[in-house]
């Protein structure tokens, strides 16, 4: 069942009210468009002593991810002290009592945009360059020393690259509505040709891209969000996720909309102190656009079964996929002219 | 009346566009309006001319499991024509030689004769083919 904008808030401002022991009147609320695997709310709350803007995350019966909230909110917690800069985690509520589903909430980043296409040229390689050195960081870090260890399964380096392959060909296969030859030649393929193992285990954010982090274009990037996806492995996924074509669809030279493909790999590699194997690297590049075909084609499904209504399903589930598939045949078919491929060269 | 359905969607959508989403108060509606409308244009497109293609995607796929049968034999299925001309059954058909052409790929990029290779690349082309076939223009 739907809750109207009015009973989000009535019902927010009672949990709030609970858990800070203290009067709390919502002054406006309005939902964000584009949360595809959760509900997303802006607010602004009132107490005795403060205006606060805060972000309200609420499960919906179905999204793009099937994702753990509380595997997200674990994540929130523990990069939130470190020097990757995420909106800080205030409560993780699962009981269905306040908003009908789980919801977290988190304090809101003020003034700070999403949308790469905004920028200038100078801001774009600003941002560029401090969003691979973000990850370069992120992949540097000891996920045991900051305790992701007590929530997420820590794989051997030699497992990453088959783990993850077997969780999103499942995906592929539960939730395909047609067949997907292109999907399955390029499953094939990873099977075929295994990566060497990864040089470290990492905290691996899982949608690193633009668009999952928040930015003031003269000050820099606020905010890495959407952890949902976030797991342990190999940190070479969160490269080929963030250098993926469909992030840059009409600028295949510029990844992300921000840099040169081959700088952005190389503030990784010095930031992160690891290298880029690219024959490793290719195998990841074509697991990306595995992993995107699972996500659209689980959106699809959600959407033509009726469980979730959101025209955001629909969008990803039919124009993404057909562009990821555009992307694999770049990369596989012997007919390509390497349009996306190329860039990497 | 016999309506040109996909003109009809695409003026409902021009409509819903132009005239009612200015006028919608939050944010949210007008991006998911908007989204909508594009959609509606999406699936205009594919009222004209979606069953069509499809046919097309059949016969390039009847011809390559033809020219495969001696490394997988897809029955009688390669003269099988839909059980109408709804799109519900063309759909079917369509996903039947889908999977017969994902087993003759699989087969054929095993083998190392020239024959599987020249319909290996066969396949390739047909896939690069269907995906241009099916272009979503309206969505941008």
């Amino acid at each position: 069942m739907t809750l109207s904008l009015e009973e989000v808030a009535e019902n927010t401002t009672d949990f709030l009210t609970k858990k800070w022991a203290t009067e709390v009147k919502i002054t406006s609320i309005e939902q964000i468009f584009g949360g595809a695997s959760r509900e997303t709310y802006r607010l602004s709350v009132r107490t005795d002593d403060r205006v606060q803007n805060l972000i309200l995350r609420r499960d919906p019966p179905t999204s793009l991810i099937d994702t753990e909230r509380e595997l997200e909110f674990s994540a929130y917690e523990a990069i939130y002290p470190t020097d990757i800069p995420v909106p800080e985690p205030l409560f993780l509520e699962n009981d269905p009592a306040y908003l009908q589903q789980p919801f977290s909430i988190m304090v809101a980043i003020d003034g700070a945009i999403t949308d790469a296409s905004l920028l200038n040229e100078n801001q774009k390689k600003v941002i560029g360059r401090q969003k691979w050195q973000l990850l370069g960081k992120l992949a540097a870090k000891d996920p045991v020393e900051l305790g992701f260890h007590r929530f997420l399964e820590v794989p051997e380096v030699g497992q990453c690259a088959a783990r993850e392959l077997a969780y999103w060909e499942k995906i592929i296969l539960d939730d395909e509505i047609h067949p997907q030859p292109i999907a399955q030649a390029a499953l094939r393929w990873l099977k075929a040709n295994k990566p060497a193992p990864a040089q470290k285990v990492s905290i691996v954010h899982g949608d690193y891209r633009t668009g999952n982090f928040l930015f003031v274009p003269d000050e820099g990037i606020k905010g890495v969000l959407d952890w949902e996806m976030c797991h342990l492995g190999d940190p070479l996924e969160d490269l080929a996720w963030s250098l993926d074509p469909l992030w840059n669809w009409d600028d295949p030279e510029h990844a992300g909309l921000l840099l040169p493909h081959r700088e952005a790999v190389d503030i990784w590699e010095e930031t992160s102190g690891l290298k880029v194997d690219m024959e490793a690297f290719r195998w990841w590049r074509i697991f990306a656009s595995i992993k995107g075909i699972a996500i659209w084609i689980s959106s699809s499904e959600n959407f033509q079964n009726g469980a979730g209504k959101d025209s955001i399903l629909a969008m990803a589930g039919w124009a993404m996929t057909d562009r990821q598939n555009r992307i694999l045949l770049d990369y596989l078919s012997p007919h390509s002219a390497n349009r996306f491929a190329g860039a990497m060269a | 009346m016999i309506p040109n359905t996909d003109d009809a969607l695409r003026m409902l959508s021009q409509r819903l566009m132009v005239q009612l989403l200015p006028d919608l108060k939050t944010e949210y509606c007008l991006s998911d309006g908007m989204l909508l409308g594009l959609l509606m244009n999406a699936i205009a497109d594919e009222v004209a001319s979606g069953i069509e293609l499809r046919m097309q995607d059949i016969a390039d796929m009847a011809r390559l499991l033809k020219q495969g049968s001696a490394f997988h034999d897809a029955g009688k299925l390669v003269d099988q024509g839909p059980a109408s001309l709804k799109l519900k059954d063309v759909n079917i058909l369509h996903d039947q030689f889908t999977t017969e052409l994902i087993k003759l790929h699989e087969i054929v990029e095993r083998s190392e004769t020239e024959e599987a290779t020249r319909v290996e690349r066969e396949i390739w082309r047909y896939l690069g083919t269907t995906a241009e076939r099916h272009t979503i223009t309206a969505l941008g």
